[in-house]
């Protein structure tokens, strides 16, 4: 079994010593995966990322990044290999120009000038910002800030990236787009976790789902388990993707065969109708 | 700072970005002489200002108020009306300001013009309407040599060339901050008052009053949020202290220079010629 690149044991977070907002978090993330983090508001994810990258330390537990456990001195190590793109890009854009901001990893970095120059330039020509560099971050849409907070992330190349509901906010076009820097990531080999409310969006892209429920994991599995878990999908205030509906009821109905196919998205399900009926 | 700051609160015209603010810093962004070398432009505004100031002779003034003019308009392509109403913020504290040199009070009629006041004249003399003629040309003169800068230089290029000029660091870190913050908190601001505005907010002058207030006291807690916000994703950046950003190697533009050179021998040899 390949070594895991995040390790979380026993981790326990709580804001003003009041109320726990991390209870108990085990967890082992693999190199590569596609893991779709789900729960209600105020479940503990946004916590949990901080916590993560060590923004927030937590009251005890451990984080292992590629076996080296977290402390002071192994910090920035962390921070360097893990990035968050934050939820909101306002809280997150400092810079006065898009190029400045996109800048402020790698320079942090304490990387040399040609390097920076060199990265932001990938970053910002990844997240199709060229003709953006000099523009300040508040003369921008929503959605172009969005691809700036990316392309903050992207500069440092990070192996694993954290999106913090990375769809909110974001129209169709957008969040399509999106999808398709996620799986351009996936494909260079980074490991991403992504927080989202959109079922639909989880049951077709991610291969693992985190379901959190105050502080707590309570189910972590494939998109499939999870949401054919009735009681997990209850209790942790889920929904049903459409297509896993769909599908089922056209098997309970015998229009399909009970063959354990679980299209994942309309595309895959036009296939494989296409596949069943031509037979 | 403060001037910077004076400009964003005049607002004097909207644009048609949501962002909430608009302004010198909008104009600045879009200048058709954006791409010259940040460093020449403060230093050419910066030389034709002392220039002017020193030279102390209307038709300098009125020679580089035209030129002033011509590269914020002509080569900036700043619209006229802009340019205009940015002109009139200084027009007040002109006329007040020239009045008191042109005026002048005494006990008997001695000026070229006098009026009777009880117990005194005040008078005007064509010196001193010459002087204040002088004045106001020498001002508006100064002004729009300034404007050469402020138009055509967002402030970020601004703050990069005063971290070049060995300002202290802490200065154009907090300068950074603050101008971000500035259109950050314009733009919270401006939600608020509109969904305030949208509950009936605003339909008398109590509820305005109360309104405000409570809007006021949001922004101070939202502000402080998002400064805690800001902390957090720098330091998922791996932010340790100081700020950092990429900034762009200046480009020489000998071109500039030789025509800046050129420009300031022709102004000399005019301020020659009149003195």
């Amino acid at each position: 079994m390949t070594q895991p690149i995040l390790q979380v044991k026993d981790l326990y977070y709580a804001y003003n010593d009041e109320k726990t907002a991390l209870n108990g978090i085990d967890l082992a993330i693999y190199p590569g995966e596609k893991i779709a983090v789900v729960g209600s508001n105020g479940a503990g994810k946004s916590t949990f990322f901080l916590n993560v990258n060590g923004v927030l330390s937590p009251e005890h537990g451990e984080i292992r990044f590629k076996d080296i456990p977290i402390t002071k001195k192994t910090l920035p190590q962390l921070r360097k290999n893990i990035g968050i793109v934050f939820q909101d890009a306002d809280n997150q854009i400092i810079a006065s120009s898009v190029r400045a901001e996109v800048s402020f990893g790698p320079m942090n970095l304490k990387l040399p000038r040609e390097e920076v120059v060199e990265r932001v330039n990938m970053a910002m020509d990844y997240m199709n910002l060229n003709g953006f560099a000099d523009r300040p971050p508040h003369y921008l849409s929503g959605g172009e800030k969005k691809r700036v907070a990316i392309a903050d992330i992207i500069a440092m190349k990070s192996e694993v990236i954290i999106f913090d509901e990375p769809t909110a906010a974001l129209d169709p076009l957008n969040a399509n787009m999106l999808e398709q820097v996620l799986d351009q990531l996936t494909q260079e080999g980074k490991t991403l976790l992504v927080s989202t409310h959109d079922v639909n969006f989880t049951y077709r892209w991610a291969d693992r789902v985190l379901v959190f429920c105050q502080g707590k994991i309570i189910a972590d599995g494939t998109p499939r388990e999870i949401f054919t878990n009735d009681e997990v999908v209850k209790k942790a205030n889920l929904m049903r993707p459409t297509m896993l509906d769909v599908y089922e009821q056209l098997v309970a109905h015998h229009l399909l065969p009970k063959d354990d196919k679980y299209p994942k998205d309309v595309e895959e399900f036009a296939k494989y109708l296409k596949n069943h009926f031509d037979e | 700072m403060s001037n910077h700051t004076h400009h964003h609160r005049h607002g004097f015209k909207k644009h048609s970005h949501d962002t909430g603010g608009s302004s010198i810093d909008y104009l600045a962004v879009t200048s058709g002489i954006r791409h010259w070398s940040p460093e020449f432009k403060v230093g050419f505004s910066l030389l034709l200002l002392v220039f002017c100031l020193f030279a102390n002779h209307p038709i300098i003034s009125v020679i580089i108020m035209l030129t002033a003019a011509f590269i914020t308009l002509g080569l900036g392509k700043i619209p006229l009306g802009n340019y205009y109403s940015l002109l009139t913020i200084p027009f007040a504290f002109i006329i007040m300001g020239s009045l008191a040199v042109a005026v002048d009070f005494a006990k008997g009629p001695v000026g070229d013009w006098n009026l009777f006041l009880y117990w005194g004249y005040a008078y005007v003399t064509k010196k001193s309407l010459m002087n204040m003629g002088c004045l106001i040309l020498k001002i508006f003169a100064a002004v729009s040599s300034m404007f050469i800068m402020t138009l055509s230089t967002p402030s970020f290029e601004l703050f990069a060339v005063m971290k070049k000029a060995h300002c202290p660091q802490l200065i154009v870190e907090l300068m950074h901050m603050i101008y971000r913050f500035i259109f950050i908190l314009m733009s919270v601001q401006r939600n608020m008052r509109i969904s305030a505005e949208s509950r009936l907010g605003f339909c008398d002058f109590k509820t305005s009053c109360y309104s405000f207030g409570q809007i006021a006291g949001n922004l101070f807690i939202v502000s402080l949020k998002k400064a805690n916000a800001y902390f957090d994703a720098m330091e998922a950046r791996c932010y340790d202290g100081t700020f950092a950003f990429l900034e762009d190697e200046s480009e020489k533009q000998p071109k500039l220079i030789v025509f800046a050179v050129i420009y300031f021998v022709v102004l000399i040899a005019i301020w020659w010629l009149v003195h």
